[in-house]
C-alpha cells in the first residue's frame, strides 16, 4: 500500500522533462565531469591572477636589483629572488599574463586560420582543395624550429617581438587544424540537409557558416584546447632556448631560461621549480578540459 | 482530375529540352539523364515513375543544379522555368530562386534537417532567405506553416530539435519548408519511401491539399504506381536515364504502350488474383557503365524485342493525341511485324 503512494509520489514530482538542445546536452555532461571541472576552476583561478598582477604585487619585475641577488625564499620574496634580484613570485604573476597571452593568441589565429581553409577546401573541393592542401602540406613541411628562430631573427626590432613570435607561430602551425576540419567537412558536406540547404536558396558562405561549421564545432572546440596546451609548451620551449618572448619580458619559458646553470639547477630550486611546476599544471588542466570537452560532445559516451 | 484537363492548353511553367546530365567515372562521362525532354504546366502534378537507378532522381536534382559537385554535370539541354533558363544561370542567380519559386522535398527525411537547429530556425532561414521579414513575424510565419502541414502543437514543435520528431513529422516539416515561400513548383523526390504505409497516406494527402490551395505545380517522383495513380495527372515513365513513355494517368493504367510499362503494370499485385508468384520483369536495369551502346536501352530485357532494337535507339513520337511512346513497335514508319 505504501508503496503505491511511493510511486505516485514519483510521478507527481518527476517534472515534464524539458527539450535541451546538443549544445546544453553537451554542457551538462561537461559540469559533471569532475577532473574537467576542477581544471577548469584551477585553469581560470590562474587566468584571473596573473590579470590582477598589478593590484597584486607591487615590485617592479624588470629592475635589476644586485643587493638582493639570488635570494631564497623569504617573507619579503615569497619564492625568493632570481640571479638578478627580481623577485620570482611576481614574475610568476606577470609570466602567466604573457604566457597565457601568447597561448590564446596564436591558438586563435591558428583556429581562425585552420577552419577557413580547411572549411573552404572541403567545401568546394577540386581545384580549390588541391590548391589549399597542397600549401597546407607545404607549410607543415617546414621545420618548424629553424624557420621560427630565423624570421625572429629577421623580423626582431622591427615590430614588437612578442606579436612577431605570436604570428610566426601561428602562421606554421595552422596546418593540422586546417588537414582536420577539411576532413570533418567532407563527411558532413554529403548530409542530405546539405542539399536541402542549397535547394531553400542558401549562399555557399551561408552553408559552410550557418550549416557546417556547426556541425564541426565540437571538433574545433576540443582541438583549440589541445592547441593552447601545445602553444604553450611551445612558447616555453622557444623562450627556454633564447628564441622566444624578448629576454626582458618575463614570461614562464624565460624564467626557465636561467635553469641552464648547473649551479641554479642544482642549488637554487626556487628559481626555476615554480614556473616548471606551473607550466606542468597548467597543461594538464587543459588537457584534462579537452578531454572532458571531447567526451561532453560524444553522444555515445554515457557518463 | 477533369477539371484539371482543360488547363493543358496553358503555356508551361517548366520546360525541359533535351537535358543530359552525365557522371564522370574514371574520367569517362556516362549519361545517367540522356536526352529528356517534357513540359510541366501550373497547377499539374506531374508523376516521374521507374525502377531504381533509372535517372530519375538526378534529374531532379538537374533541374535544380543540385548534382554533386565535380562528379555529375550537366552536358547538355535546356530547363526553362517561368521562360528563364536555369541552366544558363549564375550560382548567386539561381539561390534566388532555389526555395522560393522551385523548392524540394527529399527522399529521407531523417537526414534532411540540420541536426544543431530547432525546427523554427531551420524554418525561418528559408523566409530570411527570400524575403524580407522581421523576426518576430518570421517566428509566426513558422508557427503557421507548421499548423498548415497538419503538425499539432506547433508552438511548441517550432523550439524543438530535428531528433525529438519522428519521421512522419519530420517529412511534414520538409514539406513546410518546402512551401514556406509559396513556390511554384515543388518537385517531391520519394517524399513518402521511408515513411510507414498510414503516413505515407497522409503525406500525400496533405501534398494534395497543399497543392490545390497554393495552386503550384508539382514533379512527383515515387517507384510507387499505386502513389502515381492516386496523384497525378500525368505520368512520365523513364527506363535507364530515358524517357520511355508520357500520357495522362487515365490512358496510363488503361491503355499502357510501352512493353516496360505493360510489364510494370504487370507486376502490381492485384486483390482478385489467383495466381501465387507475382509477376516481375526479369533482369535488372543496367549500370551506367555497362549502358547498350545503341538502340533501345530495354531491348535485352523486353520480351517483344525485335533484332533492330539492338541497333536503333527509338524516338519518344506521339502515338495518339498527349501518348509518346519511345518504342520501334509503335514508330510510325515501322511495320509492325513484332507484335506477338
Amino acid at each position: 500500500m505504501e508503496l503505491v503512494t511511493q510511486n505516485e509520489k514519483n510521478v507527481m514530482i518527476t517534472p515534464p522533462k524539458k527539450s535541451l538542445s546538443p549544445w546544453a546536452l553537451a554542457r551538462k555532461k561537461f559540469v559533471k565531469n569532475k577532473m574537467a571541472m576542477i581544471s577548469s576552476i584551477f585553469l581560470l583561478i590562474v587566468a584571473v591572477i596573473s590579470f590582477l598582477a598589478p593590484y597584486i604585487t607591487t615590485a617592479d619585475i624588470t629592475r635589476i636589483n644586485i643587493g638582493e641577488m639570488a635570494l631564497e625564499p623569504s617573507n619579503k620574496h615569497w619564492f625568493g629572488t632570481d640571479k638578478a634580484g627580481r623577485d620570482v613570485f611576481t614574475r610568476l604573476l606577470y609570466g602567466g599574463r604573457i604566457s597565457l597571452l601568447v597561448g590564446m593568441s596564436c591558438t586563435l589565429f591558428v583556429i581562425l586560420l585552420g577552419t577557413f581553409i580547411g572549411a573552404v577546401a572541403g567545401y568546394f573541393g577540386g581545384a580549390v582543395d588541391s590548391l589549399l592542401m597542397r600549401f597546407t602540406d607545404f607549410i607543415l613541411n617546414f621545420p618548424f624550429l629553424v624557420f621560427v628562430i630565423v624570421l625572429n631573427a629577421i623580423l626582431f626590432g622591427k615590430v614588437s617581438g612578442l606579436w612577431v613570435l605570436i604570428g610566426v607561430i601561428s602562421f606554421l602551425s595552422w596546418g593540422g587544424i586546417a588537414r582536420i576540419v577539411r576532413s570533418k567537412i567532407l563527411a558532413e558536406k554529403e548530409n542530405e540537409y546539405i542539399t536541402a540547404a542549397i535547394a531553400i536558396g542558401c549562399s555557399p558562405a551561408k552553408i559552410i557558416v550557418k550549416h557546417l561549421l556547426p556541425n564541426v564545432l565540437s571538433t574545433i572546440i576540443v582541438q583549440a584546447t589541445i592547441t593552447f596546451a601545445t602553444m604553450i609548451v611551445v612558447e616555453s620551449g622557444l623562450s627556454y632556448l633564447g628564441f622566444g618572448v624578448p629576454q626582458e619580458i618575463p614570461s614562464w619559458g624565460n624564467m626557465l631560461n636561467s635553469a641552464n646553470e648547473p649551479d641554479v639547477l642544482q642549488f637554487k630550486l626556487w628559481i626555476w621549480v615554480p614556473p616548471a611546476l606551473i607550466i606542468t599544471i597548467t597543461i594538464l588542466s587543459i588537457n584534462f578540459i579537452g578531454e572532458g570537452l571531447k567526451d561532453a560532445f560524444n553522444p555515445k559516451s554515457r557518463r | 482530375m477533369s477539371t484539371k484537363k482543360s488547363l493543358i492548353k496553358e503555356a508551361p511553367l517548366l520546360e525541359v529540352k533535351n537535358l543530359e546530365t552525365a557522371f564522370d567515372i574514371e574520367g569517362t562521362d556516362y549519361n545517367a539523364v540522356d536526352n529528356v525532354s517534357f513540359t510541366v504546366k501550373p497547377r499539374q502534378i506531374v508523376g516521374v515513375v521507374g525502377e531504381s537507378g533509372c535517372g530519375k532522381s538526378v534529374m531532379s536534382l538537374s533541374i535544380m543544379k543540385l548534382l554533386p559537385k565535380g562528379i555529375g554535370k550537366i552536358k547538355s539541354g535546356e530547363v526553362i522555368f517561368d521562360g528563364i533558363n536555369l541552366e544558363k544561370m549564375t550560382e548567386s542567380q539561381i539561390n534566388k530562386i532555389r526555395g522560393k519559386d522551385v523548392s524540394m522535398i527529399f527522399q529521407e527525411p531523417m537526414t534532411s534537417l540540420n541536426p544543431v537547429f530547432t525546427i523554427g530556425y531551420q524554418l525561418q532561414e528559408v523566409l530570411f532567405n527570400h524575403m524580407k521579414i522581421t523576426k518576430k513575424e518570421a517566428r509566426q510565419r513558422a508557427i503557421a506553416l507548421l499548423k498548415s502541414v497538419g503538425i499539432s502543437r506547433p508552438e511548441k514543435i517550432v523550439d524543438e530539435y530535428p531528433h525529438q520528431l519522428s519521421g512522419g513529422m519530420r517529412q511534414r516539416v520538409m514539406i513546410a519548408i518546402a512551401i514556406a515561400c509559396q513556390p511554384k513548383l515543388l518537385i517531391a523526390d520519394e517524399p513518402t519511401t521511408a515513411l510507414d504505409v498510414t503516413v505515407q497516406a497522409q503525406i500525400l494527402e496533405l501534398l494534395r491539399e497543399i497543392q490545390s490551395v497554393n495552386d503550384m505545380s508539382v514533379i512527383l517522383i515515387t517507384h510507387d504506381l499505386g502513389v502515381i495513380a492516386e496523384m497525378c495527372d500525368e505520368v512520365i515513365v523513364m527506363y535507364a536515364g530515358r524517357i520511355v513513355e508520357r500520357t495522362d494517368v487515365d490512358t496510363l493504367f488503361h491503355n499502357p504502350k510501352h512493353p516496360y510499362t505493360t510489364l510494370l503494370m504487370g507486376a502490381i499485385p492485384k486483390m482478385d488474383e489467383t495466381e501465387e508468384r507475382l509477376s516481375s520483369i526479369q533482369g535488372i536495369v543496367p549500370s551506367l557503365t555497362n549502358m547498350p551502346k545503341s538502340g533501345c536501352r530495354f531491348a535485352h530485357r523486353c520480351p517483344k524485342a525485335m533484332p533492330e532494337c539492338f541497333t536503333i535507339t527509338p524516338k519518344l513520337e506521339d502515338v495518339e493525341q498527349g501518348h509518346e511512346v519511345a518504342c520501334l513497335l509503335f514508330e510510325t514508319s515501322k511495320p509492325k511485324e513484332g507484335v506477338r
